[in-house]
C-alpha cells in the first residue's frame, strides 16, 4: 500500500509518482504476435519434454558422467530461481525492514517469481532420471538431513506451492470476489478475513524458506570441491549465492517493472523505483565486499588478476555488479528511466553470470570431456522460459497485478474485510457499484 | 532405519545435554567427564576433516608396480555384477571400454609417457571413501556407506539427480543415460554378490598376479608401506595414495609413476563431506538456525503488519480505494 499522491513531474520524464495499487491491464488485445510465438516455443518445449518423458535422457541432452548437470540444472534452476527472487529480496525489505512504498510492486514481484520457481521445478522434473522415486520426500525418515540437494528437493517445491501461493492467494481471491457471482461473494466474505488473519503468520515461512534454499544452491557446489575453479569455489558460497539472489531479484524486478510500464505505456513511479535502486545498489556493494574479503582470505586475489580466462570472466562478473552499484549511488541516474533500465539490466546479468559461472564455465572436471547443451534440450530450457513469459502476459492481463494509479481501475469493491463496505453499496454488481473493465473474463 | 537414526539424535542430545549439565553443575571434578564427553561427541561427529576408518573396515591394495595389464579383473567384475560388455569401439567383438561407464565398473587403464618409455597401469573403481561426497550428498540415501565401508547403490531410492557425479572428486559414479529407467552404476566392493558370503570381490579374486589384493585396511595400509620400505626408489612420491586424500579411502594405490599422470586426481587430506557441512551442519542443526531466524522474522513481520493495518484503514477512509496484499 502507498500513500503516496501522484506529483508533478519534476525533471521532465516520466517518474512521477503514479504507482499506487494493482491494476490489469485492460487496454490492447491480449493474443499479440509476440505472445503466439511464444506460445509456440512454449508448446514446442513441453512436447518435447513429454516425448522425454517417455524416453532416456540420453538421446535428449548433450550431458555427460563428466558434465551431469545440463543447462536444465544449471540455467533454468540455479539462474533463473535467482532472478525469480524478487519475492524475497522486495518481501523482506518491505515486511521485514519495514519499506512500506514496495508493497505496491510486490504483486509484480511475487507473480514473476512464482513463474520463475514453478518452470524451474517443472525444468527438474524432466531433468531427473527417476522421478518416480520421489515420493521419499514424504518419508522424513528417509531424508538425508545433510544434503543440501535434500533441502532443495523439499524446499523449492514446498515454497512454490505453499508460501508463495499463500502469499499471492488474495490477487487471486480479490479476482474471483470481482468477477464471481453472489454465491462466490458470500463464500469469499467468510475466507477473506480468514486469509488475512493468517497472512502475517504464514508469510513468516515466505521468506525463511528461500533463504534456506537459495544459499543451499551454493551449498551444493561445496561438495564439487576442486571439480570449481577456486576462484568461485569457496566456503562462503552458500552466502553469496544468497545475496546474488537478493541482487538479482530487486534488479529482475526494476527491469521487468520498467519493461512492462514500457509495453503498456503505463506512468513510472519515481519513488518507489528509487527506493528500489537504492537497495540494489545496496546489495551490489554488499556482494562486491564479501566476493573481495573473500577472495583475500583466501589468497586468491593474485589469480583473479591474472588476466586468463578465468580472471576475465570473474572480473566481466564483478565489473556488472560495480558498474550498477556505483551508478546507482547517484540519484540523477536513479531518476533517469533509461538509465535505471540499463543499470537494473547490469546488474541482472551479473548476477546471473555469478550463478551460472561455477556450474559450467568453471565447472572443470580432470577428464577431458566437453560439454554444450544439444538442440532439444536448448530448446526445452527455452520452452520453459517461454511458459513462464506467456503464463506472465496473461497473469497481467487477468488480474490486478500491475502498479498503476488507484484511481484508473475503478474498484469500489474491498477486496479484504468488505462485509462493512459490502453493505454500504448493495447489491454488489460490477455494473452496480459502477465498475466497469473494457474487457471481462 | 528411523528408529536407529532417532536412537543416535538421541543419543547426541543425551551426550550434548549431559555434559553442558555436568559441567555447569559441577566446575571441578567434571573436568575429566568433560573431556569424556568431548571425546564421545568427536567420535560421534558426522563429517570430522581427517575421518578415522573403523577397524573392521576392508580395503583393496593396488601396486601398479606389479600389474601387468592383463585385465583378468575386468571380465570377473563384468560378471559378478551382471554387466553387459561394452563392444562399441570393437565393433561388437570385445569388451573395450574407453573408461569408467554405465557398463564398466572397473577398467585398467594404461598410461605412457609420450617422450618417454615410462608407462603404467591403473586400476579404476570406486574407491569406497572413508566420509564419501556422494553419501553425503545424497538425498533419500541412495548411496550408503555399508558396514566394512563399502559404499552401495539403492535403485528404489535415487531419483536420479546425479548430484553424485557432481560430487565425487574421482568422477566414479557413472549414469545409464540410455536407460529410460536409469541406474547409478559404480562399484559396490562385490558387497551384495560376494562379501555378504564372505567372499572377498570378484577383481582381487581374479587378480593372478597379486596387483590388487584385498584385506583389513589397516593390514593393507601396513603391508603397501612396508612395500615402499624395503624398494623407497620404486615408488612415487614414497607414499601410499589413499591414506589420507579426501579424509581416506579404502582402495589404496602404490605407484612407480606420477599419480596424476595416471589420472588420480590430487586432493587435500580433508574429508569432503566435512569442508561441504562444517557450516550448516551448525545452522541446521535441530533447525535451529531456521527457527531462530524465523522467530525474528515472525517479530518484525508481526510488528510492521500492525502499523500496515493501522495505516490501511486510515488510507482507506481518506480515498476510499481498498487495500491490497
Amino acid at each position: 500500500m502507498t500513500t503516496t499522491e501522484p506529483t508533478a513531474d519534476k525533471r521532465g520524464t516520466t517518474l512521477i509518482n503514479h504507482w499506487q495499487c494493482g491494476v490489469p491491464v485492460t487496454q490492447g488485445p491480449v493474443l499479440t504476435p509476440f505472445l503466439l510465438l511464444l506460445i509456440g516455443i512454449a508448446a514446442l518445449g513441453l512436447a518435447l519434454a513429454a516425448i522425454r518423458f517417455f524416453s532416456p535422457l540420453g538421446p535428449f541432452s548433450g550431458m555427460n558422467d563428466v558434465y551431469a548437470w545440463g543447462i536444465w540444472k544449471t540455467f533454468n534452476v540455479m539462474t533463473l530461481t535467482a532472478l525469480g527472487s524478487g519475492p524475497l529480496a522486495l518481501g523482506m525489505a518491505a515486511w521485514v525492514f519495514n519499506r512500506q512504498k514496495l508493497h505496491v510492486v510486490m504483486r509484480t514481484a511475487l507473480v514473476s517469481g512464482f513463474l520463475f520457481y514453478a518452470t524451474g521445478l517443472i525444468a527438474l522434473g524432466f531433468d531427473v532420471g527417476r522421478p518416480w522415486n520421489f515420493y521419499s520426500a514424504l518419508m522424513p525418515w528417509r531424508w538425508n538431513s545433510e544434503s543440501a540437494m535434500l533441502e532443495i528437493s523439499i524446499c523449492m517445491p514446498l515454497y512454490c506451492a505453499v508460501f508463495l501461493s499463500f502469499e499471492i492467494l488474495p490477487l487471486i481471491l480479490e479476482r474471483v470476489y470481482y468477477t464471481g457471482n453472489e454465491r462466490a461473494r458470500v463464500i469469499l466474505c467468510r475466507v477473506a478475513p480468514m486469509v488475512r488473519k493468517a497472512y502475517p503468520f504464514v508469510i513468516v515461512g515466505a521468506y525463511v524458506i528461500p533463504l534456506m534454499h537459495q544459499s543451499s544452491l551454493g551449498g551444493l557446489l561445496l561438495l564439487a570441491g576442486t571439480k570449481i575453479n577456486p576462484l568461485w569455489q569457496s566456503p562462503v558460497l552458500p552466502l553469496l549465492y544468497l545475496v546474488a539472489a537478493a541482487l538479482c531479484g530487486f534488479a529482475f524486478t526494476i527491469l521487468l517493472l520498467m519493461i512492462v510500464c514500457l509495453r503498456y505505456s503505463r506512468d513510472l513511479d519515481a519513488g518507489i523505483l528509487a527506493e528500489l535502486a537504492n537497495l540494489l545498489s545496496g546489495v551490489c556493494f554488499v556482494f562486491l565486499a564479501v566476493r573481495l574479503s573473500d577472495l583475500i582470505w583466501r589468497e586468491q586475489l593474485r589469480t583473479a588478476f591474472a588476466f586468463d580466462r578465468m580472471s576475465l570472466l570473474f572480473l566481466v562478473e564483478s565489473g556488472l555488479i560495480l558498474i550498477p552499484a556505483l551508478a546507482l549511488r547517484f540519484q540523477r541516474i536513479r531518476e533517469t528511466p533509461r538509465a535505471l533500465l540499463n543499470m537494473s539490466a547490469l546488474a541482472c546479468l551479473g548476477g546471473m553470470l555469478y550463478r551460472f559461472i561455477p556450474t559450467s564455465i568453471a565447472y572443470m572436471p580432470a577428464r577431458s570431456t566437453a560439454y554444450f547443451p544439444s538442440a532439444p534440450e536448448l530448446v526445452m530450457a527455452a520452452g520453459y522460459i517461454a511458459l513462464g513469459s506467456v503464463a506472465f502476459v496473461l497473469v497481467i492481463n487477468y488480474f490486478a497485478v500491475l502498479p498503476g494509479e488507484a484511481s484508473a481501475w475503478n474498484h469500489t469493491f474491498r477486496p479484504f474485510g468488505w462485509p462493512r463496505k459490502a453493505a454500504e453499496s448493495s447489491p454488489v454488481m460490477p455494473d452496480a457499484t459502477g465498475v466497469t473493465l473494457e474487457r471481462g473474463i | 532405519m528411523s528408529v536407529a537414526l532417532r536412537r543416535r539424535q538421541a543419543f547426541k542430545v543425551m551426550i550434548g545435554l549431559g555434559g553442558t549439565a555436568a559441567s555447569a553443575m559441577l566446575p571441578g571434578p567434571a573436568q575429566a567427564e568433560r573431556t569424556a564427553a568431548r571425546s564421545a561427541e568427536s567420535t560421534t561427529e558426522e563429517h570430522p576433516a581427517h575421518p578415522v576408518a573403523p577397524p573392521d573396515a576392508i580395503a583393496m591394495l593396488y601396486d601398479n608396480t606389479i600389474c601387468t595389464g592383463c585385465k583378468a579383473c575386468m571380465p570377473a567384475c563384468n560378471e559378478a555384477n551382471s554387466l553387459p560388455t561394452d563392444t562399441l569401439l570393437s565393433g561388437g567383438i570385445w569388451d573395450m571400454p574407453l573408461g569408467l561407464n554405465a557398463k564398466t565398473k572397473n577398467i585398467v587403464e594404461p598410461y605412457q609417457d609420450p617422450q618417454t618409455d615410462e608407462f603404467a597401469f591403473v586400476k579404476k573403481q570406486c574407491m569406497h571413501c572413508l566420509d564419501p561426497a556422494c553419501v553425503t550428498g545424497c538425498l533419500f540415501g541412495a548411496l550408503v556407506k555399508q558396514d566394512l565401508g563399502a559404499v552401495t547403490w539403492n535403485s528404489s531410492l535415487c531419483i536420479g539427480c546425479r548430484y553424485c557425479e557432481v560430487a565425487c572428486p574421482f568422477e566414479v559414479p557413472q549414469f545409464q543415460w540410455q536407460n529410460w529407467n536409469p541406474k547409478i552404476v559404480k562399484c559396490e566392493f562385490c558387497y551384495d554378490q560376494r562379501l555378504k558370503e564372505d567372499l572377498q570381490p570378484a577383481c582381487t579374486a581374479a587378480c593372478p598376479t597379486g596387483t590388487v589384493i584385498f584385506g583389513k585396511r589397516s593390514d593393507l595400509l601396513a603391508q603397501a608401506k612396508e612395500r615402499i620400505s624395503t624398494a623407497p626408489d620404486k615408488y612415487f612420491e614414497k607414499r601410499v595414495y589413499g591414506e589420507y586424500e579426501a579424509g581416506g579411502t579404502q582402495v589404496l594405490y602404490l605407484s612407480s609413476v606420477s599419480l596424476q599422470k595416471i589420472g588420480l586426481p590430487k586432493l587435500g587430506s580433508t574429508s569432503i563431506g566435512h569442508y561441504a557441512t562444517k557450516v550448516t551442519s551448525v545452522i541446521y542443526k535441530w533447525l535451529v538456525g531456521p527457527v531462530v531466524v524465523a522467530g525474528i522474522f515472525g517479530f518484525f513481520i508481526r510488528r510492521n503488519w500492525d502499523r500496515h493495518e493501522s495505516e490501511r484503514l486510515e488510507h482507506e477512509e481518506k480515498t476510499g480505494y481498498p487495500d491490497q496484499l
